[in-house]
């Protein structure tokens, strides 16, 4: 396996969907390939933070435009 | 919300039942306000987004036959509003602007050799707790192509499966696969200089 080939399917690796046979393939090419290494560590952390990113909570006057907009829909379907 | 109850809404609310839709708003809207802002950036088209989403639940709640689950329902509506709103200033990337794995592989040296990638996971903790990285990584999720970022924030931001990603936005497996994987080799590209700068300072 190439690094170009490694690099290809790496999220697939760091997100467990690959056979166990490629993902030998994977550890044996990394043994001896430290930038590959490195890369797969840094890209498996870059989706970890995404997971960890807060969220906008919702502001009051949305939510009351929403009900509005809600309500204005139910009472036409009346 | 346990399943038997959300079902037992969605049901009262196809009947018109304005306590059991507010019911399912209540639930939901917190969530579906938090990924159209991360979609556009803006709260007014994020406020549209929000109401699209939900009449658009009203208008075609009938259809929802329970074959998917109700949030990838409510998802694949709010998705489609996010994709249509139009594209804000020219700084925002143009949506269908591809980003190519080969553009994005790291380049070996000008001398042939591999090329040096830093191993900055570890820092990555560090500055996350100190409250440095959100805004860095807020800004390199907005750089991306808008068909690749919405893939990155439904698989990696919000946490559903691919499956459930390609459900919603209509593509295939491999396709949100391919999207995502361009996306996350883009985002920890910029991330990847920033930690490069951080180190020069």
């Amino acid at each position: 396996m190439t690094c170009r080939e490694l690099f290809e399917r790496l999220s697939e690796y760091v997100d467990g969907e690959l056979s166990q046979e490629i993902c030998e393939e994977i550890r044996h090419h990394m043994e001896g390939c430290d930038p590959c290494v490195a890369f797969a560590r840094t890209l498996k952390t870059t989706a970890e933070l995404c997971r960890r990113l807060p969220s906008q909570p919702i502001p009051p006057e949305v939510a009351a435009d929403l009900r509005a907009a809600l309500a204005g829909h139910l009472s036409k379907r009346k | 919300m346990p399943p038997q109850d959300e079902h037992a809404l969605i049901e009262a609310s196809r009947a018109g039942d304005p306590a059991a839709v507010e019911g399912l708003v209540r639930s939901h809207q917190g969530r579906v306000y938090g990924f159209a802002m991360r979609m556009c950036r803006n709260v007014e088209d994020a406020k549209d987004i929000l109401q699209e989403t939900f009449l658009g639940m009203l208008r075609s709640i009938k259809e929802f036959r329970g074959e998917s689950k109700f949030t990838t329902w409510l998802y694949r509506i709010a998705s489609n509003a996010c994709l249509k709103k139009r594209r804000r200033g020219v700084f925002e990337p143009e949506p269908e602007q591809e980003l190519s794995l080969d553009d994005l592989m790291p380049r070996p040296g000008s001398d042939g050799r591999k090329p040096e990638i830093a191993d900055w996971s570890e820092d990555a903790e560090r500055a996350l707790l100190r409250g440095e990285l959100t805004a860095q990584m807020e800004a390199a999720i907005d750089r991306l192509p808008r068909e690749y970022k919405i893939v990155l924030v439904l698989r990696d931001v919000e946490g559903f499966s691919a499956e459930e990603t390609a459900e919603m936005l209509k593509l295939s497996v491999p396709a949100v696969k391919s999207r995502l994987h361009r996306a996350r080799v883009f985002v920890r590209r910029e991330l990847a200089g920033y930690f490069q700068d951080q180190q020069k300072a």
